[in-house]
């Protein structure tokens, strides 16, 4: 449809004239176009533009930013190395980290405890880009429902951020920095492809 | 005296000053590692390159001394020096580890710090990371140490600290080239009671605290300017906290007190706080009570076991208490008990308080306010043991005890023992202090006040300087700070209220102490002391994170 020019009405005037009660009809019926159209197609057509959520689902562009995910390098530990970046960027203040030392000398530092309250999120994906390992990552997973609104239900820690089937199952969104890890991350139930050589 | 000009502003100095004091005091910035204004210089780093007008190559600033007429340019003004630092820096690198996410140093590394400066920091690094030259990382150097030579600049200010500061000189150089490594003999523990201040004077995370290794990034926490309570000599320190907890405690640079430097036992005494459950509420035997019940109750059972029967009480104040909390428990017990004997110490050697125990900071009376409360009124000379003498044959029945125990060491078995036989023998006590301790359960009343780090107040040290701490963390439970009960019992024995604000409180005593005359907190030195290198002086906030 072309677009109109803008016209300035003064509404009083409008509205005591009977002949702009028939115009403003047409009007609001033309605003209407878009809904009534698809309404014909549903109908008629049997084209729908909703789907039956929550058993059907949209596919979700591979930069969504859902739920976080921790990775793992190739021996399964976890990437994180508790630097606190992701704490320190994060506008919400959502992220609590707590370091502890380990054994192998490559990495010396790891999170004894990470958790990050979803409820508090707002999902701006500013940790993802703040981590210098790859280690946290998003997932396409938006559903994000709890019984009760407590930090316990959705305040989610290493073991969440894991190993919860969903992951596997929307796989990885909001990835910035996919081109250049030093040190290879994967997801979790993801494959790990042999050594060459 | 000479003049000398740098970045076109003139300052004035005493002769055979370095370029890089003139310019600190000037607050023109150079980029240093290897200078440290308390240790001898040694122009081992380059960094400080500055270009002086008539010499042909630009000089290091912290070894070349002023001249009259001298003018200087550095690396903000002069693209010759700014060229030759970001040379300096990029060599510094080569085989500089990419550790910075898991260094405890990041945030507060000079390193970090001069790199990222616009006026000559930031280079394309020419080294592929996997080329670098390796050295041992995560060697442990005893119990306060933690050391990893990949991170190291060879500046050699811990190896001058180890010999010029503490003269244990456990540290030194091996190697040569890309390889040198900084190490102690065969990895040996170090010995130095004065070990954490490598962690300090280390611009960089090879040298790091294993008391505070991963705790926190440096970023988090928030800063009060305190004195350490460890001991007479008041060094000055930064307490760091985070969320209410103290996470480490730092020195601030006076030249007149402690230089750089504090002692690992006053560094590590704000364990002291936690090792021991705090009194949390004020307490009659076992029955806990509230404040404005206790007071009343503590202020009546007192009255009623001295004035009434015509004995004396006896009062004892801790010279770990504040100036500020000692003069209220004067002015309390002055303005209500006609009789008394008021005394500070459990021991009775005065003498020790300027004692030394070694030659660099520590003494051997570890109390931060003797003096104080010798300049307060308080006669020191009965103690603890003319007390228990007098509680022995009779002659006092009430005791008001102000009581913090030592933050470094333990208090001795036998003062333990003859608090204990004190509190048994006196039908009404009042203890006002921090800690659940055994040897105080025998008191009648149980007050919980703030301790060091709690509250603000003022020492006076063993030099009779009087400094400034400030309050760094909140009380938990019903605990309040000594100089508000103190008031509190003022208000029950004269009706009056009085102004318990520390600085009022301080302003009262500098009105009718002479020793304190025309001191406010304004005044007092140690508030201009700072950490070395002031931290944050870059590109950084001063304070930790809002909110948190
Ligand atoms: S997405 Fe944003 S709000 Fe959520 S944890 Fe990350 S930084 Fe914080
Ligand atoms: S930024 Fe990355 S490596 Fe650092 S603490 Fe967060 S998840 Fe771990
Ligand atoms: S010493 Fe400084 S530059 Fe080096 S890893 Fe530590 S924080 Fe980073
Ligand atoms: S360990 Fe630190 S203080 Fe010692 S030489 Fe190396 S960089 Fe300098
Ligand atoms: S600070 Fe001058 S050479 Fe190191």
């Amino acid at each position: 449809m072309a677009r109109k020019a803008s016209r300035v009405v003064d509404v009083r005037q409008a509205a005591e004239s009977g002949r702009d009660i028939l115009s403003s009809t047409a009007g609001t019926l033309a605003g209407m176009e878009v809904t009534l159209r698809n309404m014909v197609r549903a109908t008629v057509g049997r084209q729908h533009v909703t789907i039956q959520y929550p058993e059907q689902r949209k596919p979700y562009s591979r930069r969504f930013r859902g739920v976080h995910i921790l990775t793992h390098r190739a021996d399964g530990s976890l990437k994180c190395t508790a630097c606190y970046l992701c704490e320190t960027v994060c506008p919400a203040q959502c992220i609590t980290i707590e370091a502890k030392e380990v054994q192998d000398p490559r990495v010396e530092k790891a999170p004894s405890r990470y958790e990050i309250d979803l409820s508090r999120c707002i999902f701006c994906g500013f940790c993802v880009e703040a981590c210098p390992e790859e280690a946290l990552i998003m997932s396409r997973e938006y559903d994000l429902t709890a019984l009760s609104r407590g930090p316990e239900t959705l305040a989610y820690g290493i073991d969440q951020l894991t190993q919860r089937p969903e992951i596997a199952a929307y796989g990885a969104g909001f990835r910035p920095h996919m081109q250049y890890p030093l040190v290879e991350s994967y997801l979790p139930g993801e494959p790990i492809p042999p050594r060459e050589g | 005296m000479p003049i000398v000009t740098i970045d076109g502003r003139q300052v004035e100095v005493e002769q055979g000053t370095s370029v890089i004091q003139a310019a600190d005091r000037l607050g023109v910035e150079i980029p240093r590692f290897c200078y440290h204004p308390d240790l001898r210089p040694e122009g081992n780093c380059r960094m400080c390159l500055v270009d002086v007008e008539g010499f042909p190559k630009p000089v290091v600033a912290c070894a070349t001394p002023v001249v009259d007429g001298m003018v200087v340019r550095t690396p903000h003004e002069s693209p010759v020096a700014s060229k030759a630092v970001n040379g300096v820096l990029e060599f510094l690198l080569v085989n500089h580890p990419l550790d910075c996410p898991i260094c405890d140093q990041a945030g507060e590394c000079s390193l970090q710090d001069f790199y990222m400066h616009p006026d000559y920091g930031q280079h394309q690094s020419h080294v592929d990371p996997v080329e670098k030259v390796h050295k041992r990382k995560r060697v442990s150097l005893g119990p306060r140490i933690v050391l990893d030579q990949e991170r190291c600049v060879m500046c050699s200010r811990c190896v001058r600290f180890s010999e010029e500061v503490s003269g244990y000189a456990e540290l030194q150089f091996v190697h040569r080239g890309n390889h040198v490594e900084l190490t102690a003999f065969e990895d040996r523990a170090l010995e130095d009671p004065y070990a954490g201040n490598l962690a300090d004077v280390c611009p960089v995370g090879a040298l790091t605290s294993r008391d505070f290794r991963f705790k926190r990034r440096v970023w988090h926490l928030s800063h009060a300017d305190s004195v350490c309570a460890g001991c007479s000599t008041g060094c000055n320190v930064r307490i760091d906290h985070f969320g209410g907890r103290i996470e480490r405690v730092v020195p601030r640079r006076n030249p007149g007190v402690n230089r750089s430097w504090i002692c690992d036992e006053g560094r590590l005494s704000f364990r002291a706080l936690v090792a021991v459950p705090r009194l949390m509420y004020p307490r009659q035997g076992a029955t806990e009570l509230d404040w404005s019940e206790a007071v009343a109750l503590s202020h009546d059972s007192l009255r009623a076991a001295s004035a009434a029967q015509g004995r004396p009480l006896a009062a004892l104040a801790s010279a770990s208490a504040t100036n500020e909390s000692l003069w209220l428990f004067r002015q309390y017990v002055l303005a209500a008990f006609p009789l008394h004997r008021l005394a500070f110490r459990l021991e009775r050697e005065i003498a020790e308080v300027s004692q030394r125990q070694d030659n660099l900071l520590r003494r051997l009376d570890k109390h931060p306010n003797t003096m104080g409360a010798l300049h307060l009124g308080f006669d020191g000379g009965e103690g603890l043991d003319g007390l228990l003498a007098l509680a022995e044959s009779g002659a006092i029945e009430g005791l008001l005890m102000l009581y913090y125990p030592p933050l470094v060491g333990e208090e001795s078995k036998e003062t333990r023992e003859r608090i204990t036989r004190l509190l048994h023998l006196v039908p009404a006590s009042v203890v006002l202090t921090t800690h659940e301790l055994p040897y105080l359960t025998a008191a009648k009343l149980l007050l919980p006040v703030a301790t060091w780090s709690e509250e603000e107040g003022t020492y006076t040290n063993y030099q009779g300087l009087t400094q400034h701490a400030d309050k760094a963390v909140p009380s938990r439970g019903a605990v309040r700070p000594a100089v508000e009960v103190l008031g509190d019992l003022w208000h029950c024995a004269t009706a009056a209220r009085r102004q318990t604000r520390p600085e009022e409180i301080f302003r009262e005593i500098a009105d009718s102490v002479p020793v304190f005359r025309d001191l406010t907190y304004a005044s007092l030195e140690s508030r201009s002391a700072t950490a070395y290198p002031p931290e944050g002086r870059m590109h950084y906030g001063q304070e930790g994170f809002a909110g948190r």
